[in-house]
């Protein structure tokens, strides 16, 4: 069996080549995910995660994240809140501002900040973790002693990151909130009684709900693409390296074109 | 035959193995030879089916690895133990727990936490470690020629009938070489199990095996005994006997 490579072509086609090639990677992509995301389920209706697995990724995608998650949620509430506030002084009531912080927090910045934080800093470790297992066969071992790799590695992950990211995005929402409030009465002099009062002037229970939909789907999107990227890790350090930045970039933009894709279909 | 691979086609970014044909008979010692990146180590994976095929199929004791269900694939994984080169043990997990993945899950069901740790004893033990010494400690811990045998212990605990040796001893030191060489021959007369190594060393695979074959440009070359070999007149197999002898004399001097 000779190996054929594919012959080069003619100029005017090589664009051609190069969307056919991108789109068969796509679809290679696609089709290894749909596999990984099936396998999963299975693994999941046959009772083949162990819980103690679940709650220890819930630990380290989780709990673990938090004190990250508390930083970025501040600075978050902070700068909305001094931005905000210089651009309505003297030209809107002030109160405004309540809603305003609100709204970024809970609508925007609170779940795409936590996703693109757990992004590098979950997402990231799970590559790794998985691409280093691969190129040191310890993948082919879990099959060699008749164990399954997606019940043991995948499914606890994915399941642990639909939990934690909501729970994550919640306090980020809430913190950032406070932050935005007491950072408000700082630099404005715009006292919490006013801040809420504008806060609840534009509230929309929904939107609450829409944040933690969002969290959601990036909970899911972020360790089936970490985990996808793992498990096709090639040739040895470098490749981890190689995977993991991909990987990074990958999970980004999937949270940012997923963020985009939210606002059509949940906000009309 | 206890392991038959029939018509073994497989290609990476080139050919690798190229219709390979061949038979391991039950309770040998089989030897697998051939110089670097010529498909040893994927022949070896094909026989649990670790590395899916480009075509042909292969066989463990009548049932195929390859169209056969993931059940009749469970069955066969069962009864074969697998030793990787660089050991692959689970990083995250103590010796205690790695070796306790060999057990198949459905004995382990049954196992009480006192009969699982004698059973895991028992394999430390076979394997020449101190189980009290390693059963707690993580991989990271255990120096290379103990990580192997770890990797033999679990290779081992699940009582199998076909061992698999990919490179046993790569990376050890002469001393540790000769220690798992006599491991290897050991477990083979107390388990009574069909073993097949993958090895760059000769004259220790030569010195255990029963039958060797080496591959070549992904096709067999020789298929026959230690002896056999040794004088086989191949001018391939003559120069690959040459340089590993010479490759062997200067890892040795340079070890001193």
């Amino acid at each position: 069996m000779e190996s054929i490579s594919a012959p080069t072509p003619a100029l005017h086609l090589r664009p051609l080549a190069i969307v056919g090639r991108v789109f068969g990677g796509m679809a290679e992509h696609a089709g290894e995910i749909w596999s990984l995301l099936v396998s999963s389920a299975m693994a999941v209706a046959t009772l083949q995660v162990s819980l103690r697995s679940v709650m220890q990724q819930v630990y380290v995608m989780g709990v673990q994240s938090i004190p990250i998650v508390l930083v970025s949620a501040v600075l978050a509430g902070v700068v909305t809140s001094q931005q905000g506030g210089y651009q309505f002084q003297g030209s809107i009531p002030l109160y405004i501002l309540g809603s305003v912080v609100v709204a970024s927090v809970v609508l925007e910045l609170g779940p795409v900040l936590t996703a693109i934080v757990l992004v590098g800093r979950v997402g990231a470790r799970i590559t790794a973790e998985l691409g280093t297992m691969q190129v040191t066969e310890q993948i082919e071992a879990f099959h060699a002693v008749g164990r399954d790799p997606i019940a043991i590695l995948a499914a606890p992950r994915i399941i642990a990151g639909i939990i934690v990211v909501p729970i994550l995005v919640g306090i980020a929402d809430i913190v950032g909130i406070l932050s935005g409030m007491v950072s408000a009465q700082l630099t404005t002099g715009l006292g919490p009684e006013s801040f809420l009062y504008g806060a609840r002037l534009f509230w929309h229970s929904w939107d609450l709900f829409y944040s933690l939909m969002k969290a959601g789907a990036f909970g899911f999107a972020i360790p089936v693409i970490a985990i996808h990227m793992g498990f096709r890790t090639v040739g040895g350090a470098a490749g981890v390296g190689r995977t993991t930045t991909a990987s990074v970039m990958f999970m980004t933009l999937t949270v940012l074109i997923l963020d985009a894709f939210f606002p059509p279909l949940f906000l009309q | 035959m206890i392991i038959r691979y029939r018509d073994v086609w497989k290609a990476f970014d080139g050919p690798v193995l190229t219709g390979v044909d061949l038979g391991v008979e039950k309770g040998e010692m089989f030897g697998i030879f051939g110089p670097s990146g010529t498909g040893k180590s994927v022949l070896l994976k094909t026989t649990i089916g670790l590395i899916a095929l480009d075509r042909g199929d292969v066989e463990v004791e009548g049932e195929s690895v390859y169209y056969g269900d993931r059940k009749a694939l469970r069955r066969i994984r069962k009864k074969v133990g697998y030793v990787f080169q660089h050991a692959a043990l689970f990083d995250s997990l103590s010796v205690y727990e790695n070796v306790e993945m060999g057990v198949p899950e459905d004995e382990l069901k049954h196992l009480s936490r006192r009969e699982g740790t004698r059973k895991i004893w028992e394999a430390l033990e076979l394997a020449n470690l101190e189980p009290r010494e390693v059963l707690s400690k993580i991989p990271a811990e255990l120096s290379g020629g103990m990580k192997k045998r770890v990797g033999i212990a679990r290779a081992i605990v699940g009582r199998p009938r076909i061992l698999l040796w990919d490179e046993p001893t790569t990376g050890l030191d002469p001393v540790n070489t000769i220690a798992v060489e006599r491991l290897i021959n050991q477990l083979s007369d107390q388990l009574k199990v069909t073993s097949v190594i993958v090895t760059h060393d000769i004259e220790g695979g030569l010195a255990m095996c029963d039958r060797v074959t080496m591959l070549d440009s992904g096709r067999l070359r020789f298929v026959g005994t230690p002896e056999a070999f040794r004088q086989d007149g191949d001018q391939v197999v003559r120069a690959f006997i040459h340089r590993s002898s010479a490759e062997a004399a200067l890892a040795e001097v340079s070890h001193r």
